[in-house]
C-alpha cells in the first residue's frame, strides 16, 4: 500500500468516525491545545522580562497569567462585554457592533472560505496544503482586474454590483487553475500533492511579489501594492465600525458557500465522485469514476475558493493588494481538521479560530503575550486531532478500571476496548 | 507483483534519473559553449559562477540543511514513519542553537566547550525532543503520519517566532556575533576549485562524513537491516523477534538528531535566527524530502539531489549580484522550488517503502 493510499484510509477513518465522537475529539483536541498553550505562556512569563509578575505559582514570579490571557483574549475578541478589572461586572458600554467583534468576523468570514478549500480537497483525499499560494493569486488577480475594469464603469452602487461579483470571478478562476496544476501533477505524473503544493506557495509569494513591486506597484507607496481601488468597488461595512473591515455582506456570502459547498458534496454526482475517490478510490475505479479528471476538478474547485479567500480579503479588509499576505491558508488547514471536513462544521471552527486571531492583538496589546501565541495553538489543535487514539485511550482507560474488575469476576470477556478499526 | 514489472519499474526510474544527469550536462556543456564563444555575454557570467571556488563553497554550506534532513527522512521512512516534519525540525533546532548561544553568552565556554557548540548541541537536542513527541503520536497514538507531520511543522513555525518575540521583542534574534567559522586544512585547501572542500564550515565537513555513514548503517548492518524490514515487511521483523515499535522510534529519532545537525548549523553558520514568514528555513525541509525521493532512499543519491538543489540556489544568489541583468531577485529565487517540482513530476513514481504510512500492530499493545 502506498503512502497515499495510507493517508486515504486514515482520512476515511475520520471520516467514518461517527459526527458525535468527532465533535467529542474536536473539543478535547481544543482543550488539550489550550492547556499546552497555557503552559507554554507560563514558561515564556518566566523569560520574559516584566516589572511586577503577573502571577506568581509555587514561589516564582511568571511575567503572563495564563489564565488571564485567555479572559482577555475572549473578551477582547468580543469587544470587551466584561469589565475584568472588577469582577464579574459587564460593561455597561459594550455595543455588539463593536470593533473587535468586527475584528473576529472579518477574521471568521475569510477563515470559511479557506476552511472551505482545504475541506473539498481533503474529502477528495488530497492534502492541498496550497490554499495560501492560491490565495495569494486569486487576491492578485481580483486587485488587478478590478483596477484595470474599474474605470469603464460606472461608479456607485451599479457599478459595485457589476464590478464586485466579476473581480470575484476573476480571482476564483485563477485560484483553481492555480490548484488545478498540483491536481494535474498528481493525476497524471504522480507527483505528491503535499509537496507540490507547499512549493508553489513559495513560488506564487515570489511571482506575485515581482508582479507588483515589478509592474503594478502603486507610485505613491512605499510598500510593495497595487493602487487602491475605489470605495464602490469593495466591501464596505454595513452595520459595524468601518476599521474593523468587516462586511455583513461577505459573511453572508461565505455561509452561501458552506451550503453550496454542502449540497454539492452530499446531493450531486459529482460530490458523491468526489468523496468515494477519497475515500474509497479502489471501488470509485470500478464504480467507473475517471479518478484522474476527479482529482484535477476537485483540486480546481479547492483552489478556486481558496481564491475566493483572496477576492474577500482585497475587497473587503485591503481594497488592494499588499505584499505580505496573512497566513489564511495555514489557518484553513486548522479550521478543516478540527471541522471534520464537514463543511457545516466549517462555520463554528472559523468562528473559534476567529475569535482566537483577533483576541490575540488584544492579548498582545493587555498582557504583551506576542500574538504569535495564534501560531503556536494553530499546531497543536491540528496535533491533537490528529490523534483520536490519545483521546480514546483516556477514554478507555478511565473505562477500564471497572472492565478490569468484570474480567475478573466473571473471566469470560476480556480485551475490552484499544479496538481502533 | 512480478520481477519482470519490478525490472521494468527500476529501468524506466534508471532513465528519468539518467535523462537528467544528461540534461544537467547538456545544460553546462551549452552554458561552457556559448561562454567561452561570446565572452561578453550573460553566458560567460553564467560559466564565471559555475566554475568560481566560492560557488561550490557556498553550495556545500547550503547543501548542510537540505541533506541532514534528508538523511533523517531516509531513516524515518524506510522504518515505516514517513516525517512530513522535518521542515518543523529544522526550524526548532536552528532557533535553539541560537538562543542557547545567546543565553550562555557569545564568549563563555563551560566544560571546555564554546558557547556556541553547546548551542548547536542544545538545537539537536530540541530538534530529538519534537522528533520524540512525533513518534509517540504516530507510533504510540497512531495519528496519521501526514497530519502530525504538518502539525510538527506548523507547531515549530508558531513556537520560533513567538520565543523569539518573548526574548528580542521580534521575530528575529539578534546576531550571536560569532558563527561556527571555518576550518581550513593546510595544503590541501589551495587545491583550485576543490580546495573548498578543504576550506569550509565544521558542518560541511560532518555532513560529508554523515552521508556514507548514513549508507553504511543502512544497508550493510543488523540496525540497517531492521529498519529497512520496518518499514517494508513489519510483519516478518515481529515473526523474528524484533519489536517493530522500538525499530520505528529508533528510525524517527534518529531523523530527528539529524535534521537537529542540520537545523543548528543553519543558523549558527550565520550567528543569527530570522522568523520572518516561512523563518530562514524556508522550505528547506521539504526539498529534503524530494531530495530524497529524487534519490531514491540512498543517502548518496539524496545528497546528490541535495547538492544540485543547494548549487541551483547558490548559482542564483551570485546571480542577484552580477549587475545588468533586469531578472527579479524574487523570480530568481523560484528556481530552486521550481526545479523540485519538475523532479518531483518526474520521479513521481519512486517505490516507496510498502509499508510506509501504515500503523503496525503487534495484537500485544492493546490494552
Amino acid at each position: 500500500m502506498s503512502a497515499a493510499d495510507g493517508a486515504k484510509s486514515v482520512l476515511r477513518r475520520l471520516v467514518n468516525a461517527s459526527t458525535v465522537e468527532r465533535i467529542l475529539i474536536s473539543f478535547a483536541a481544543l482543550f488539550m491545545a489550550v492547556v499546552v498553550g497555557a503552559v507554554i505562556v507560563l514558561v515564556s512569563g518566566r523569560v520574559a522580562t516584566c516589572q511586577t509578575a503577573a502571577t506568581t505559582l509555587f514561589g516564582l514570579g511568571f511575567c503572563y497569567d495564563p489564565v488571564e490571557v485567555y479572559l482577555v483574549l475572549f473578551n477582547g475578541a468580543l469587544g470587551g462585554p466584561f469589565l475584568l478589572d472588577s469582577p464579574g461586572l459587564f460593561n455597561p458600554n459594550w455595543n455588539p457592533l463593536n470593533f473587535g467583534f468586527a475584528l473576529t468576523l472579518k477574521e471568521t468570514t475569510l477563515l470559511i472560505f479557506t476552511g472551505l478549500s482545504v475541506a473539498v480537497a481533503f474529502r477528495a483525499g488530497l492534502f492541498n496544503i496550497g490554499t495560501q499560494g492560491q490565495l495569494i493569486l486569486g487576491a492578485l488577480a481580483t486587485a488587478l482586474f478590478a483596477f484595470f475594469v474599474a474605470p469603464f464603469l460606472p461608479s456607485g452602487v451599479l457599478g459595485g454590483l457589476i464590478l464586485i461579483p466579476l473581480s470575484i470571478f476573476v480571482g476564483a478562476f485563477v485560484g483553481g487553475v492555480y490548484g488545478a496544476i498540483p491536481g494535474a501533477l498528481k493525476a497524471y505524473a504522480d507527483a505528491n500533492e503535499v509537496i507540490t503544493t507547499i512549493m508553489l506557495n513559495f513560488i506564487a509569494a515570489q511571482v506575485a511579489f515581482v508582479l507588483v513591486s515589478e509592474f503594478f506597484r502603486n507610485p505613491d507607496s512605499q510598500v510593495v501594492e497595487t493602487t487602491p481601488l475605489p470605495d464602490w468597488g469593495t466591501l464596505l461595512p454595513v452595520a459595524f465600525p468601518k476599521g474593523g473591515d468587516f462586511s455583513l455582506l461577505a459573511l453572508a456570502f461565505g455561509l452561501g458557500l458552506v451550503v453550496a459547498v454542502w449540497y454539492l458534496l452530499e446531493q450531486t454526482s459529482f460530490g458523491y465522485d468526489l468523496r468515494t475517490s477519497g475515500e474509497q478510490p479502489e471501488a470509485a475505479e470500478y464504480g467507473g469514476v475517471d479518478a484522474k479528471r476527479t482529482t484535477v476538478t476537485s483540486m480546481f474547485l479547492s483552489g478556486a475558493l481558496g481564491g475566493i479567500g483572496g477576492a474577500i480579503w482585497v475587497l473587503m479588509v485591503m481594497g488592494k493588494w499588499q505584499a505580505g499576505v496573512p497566513s489564511l491558508g495555514f489557518d484553513g488547514i486548522t479550521v478543516t481538521i478540527l471541522a471534520g471536513n464537514n463543511p457545516f462544521g466549517i462555520v463554528p471552527a472559523a468562528l473559534l479560530f476567529g475569535t482566537l486571531k483577533s483576541g490575540s492583538l488584544a492579548v498582545q496589546f493587555g498582557t504583551g503575550v506576542p500574538k504569535q501565541l495564534v501560531g503556536v495553538l494553530r499546531g497543536l489543535i491540528i496535533l491533537f486531532v490528529a490523534m483520536p487514539e490519545f483521546f480514546r485511550m483516556i477514554g478507555s482507560s478511565i473505562s477500564l478500571e471497572t472492565d478490569d474488575d468484570a474480567v475478573a469476576t466473571d473471566g469470560g470477556r476480556s480485551l475490552l476496548g484499544g479496538d481502533d478499526e | 507483483m512480478s520481477t519482470a514489472t519490478i525490472d521494468q519499474l527500476r529501468d524506466t526510474e534508471l532513465s528519468y534519473r539518467a535523462l537528467l544527469a544528461v540534461g544537467a550536462i547538456a545544460v553546462f556543456s551549452f552554458i561552457a559553449f556559448f561562454g567561452l564563444v561570446f565572452p561578453e555575454s550573460i553566458w560567460a557570467d553564467l560559466l564565471g559562477i559555475l566554475i568560481s571556488r566560492s560557488t561550490l563553497s557556498s553550495a556545500l554550506r547550503l547543501a548542510v540543511p537540505i541533506t541532514f534532513a534528508a538523511l533523517g527522512g531516509i531513516f524515518a521512512e524506510k522504518a515505516g514513519v514517513i516525517n512530513i516534519g522535518l521542515e518543523g525540525l529544522l526550524i526548532i533546532s536552528a532557533f535553539t542553537a541560537v538562543i542557547t548561544t545567546a543565553v550562555i553568552g557569545p564568549g563563555v565556554t563551560i566544560l571546555g566547550l564554546p558557547a556556541i557548540w553547546i548551542g548547536f548541541f542544545a538545537g539537536v537536542l530540541a530538534s530529538l525532543v519534537f522528533s520524540l513527541i512525533f513518534a509517540v503520536v504516530c507510533i504510540r497514538f497512531k495519528a496519521d503520519q501526514i497530519i502530525a507531520g504538518l502539525a510538527v511543522w506548523l507547531i515549530a513555525l508558531g513556537l520560533a517566532p513567538f520565543a523569539a518575540t518573548v526574548y528580542y521583542g521580534g521575530v528575529n534574534t539578534d546576531n550571536v556575533g560569532t558563527t561556527l567559522g571555518t576550518w581550513t586544512i593546510p595544503v590541501l585547501s589551495d587545491i583550485p576549485f576543490f580546495g573548498a572542500f578543504f576550506d569550509a564550515g565544521p558542518a560541511v565537513y560532518m555532513m560529508l562524513v554523515a552521508v556514507p555513514a548514513s549508507w553504511f548503517v543502512l544497508n550493510r548492518t543488523a540496525f540497517g537491516r531492521h529498519i529497512r524490514a520496518s518499514g517494508e515487511n513489519p510483519k516478518a521483523l515481529d515473526t523474528v523477534g524484533v519489536d517493530v515499535s522500538r525499530v520505528r522510534y529508533a528510525g524517527v529519532l534518529l531523523s530527528g538528531f539529524l535534521s537537529g545537525i542540520g537545523g543548528s548549523a543553519l543558523s549558527l553558520g550565520l550567528g543569527q535566527f530570522i522568523g520572518n514568514n516561512q523563518t530562514m528555513v524556508n522550505g528547506k525541509g521539504f526539498i529534503a524530502i524530494v531530495a530524497y525521493l529524487f534519490g531514491n532512499y540512498n543517502p548518496l543519491g539524496a545528497f546528490g539531489a541535495s547538492f544540485l538543489f543547494a548549487g541551483l540556489e547558490a548559482v542564483q544568489i551570485r546571480l542577484q549580484q552580477v549587475p545588468g541583468y533586469a531578472i527579479p531577485d524574487s523570480l530568481i529565487q523560484t528556481i530552486p522550488y521550481i526545479t523540485v517540482i519538475v523532479i518531483l513530476a518526474l520521479v513521481g513514481r519512486t517505490r516507496i517503502p510498502q509499508a510506509a504510512g501504515e500503523h503496525y500492530d503487534t495484537g500485544e499493545d492493546n490494552r
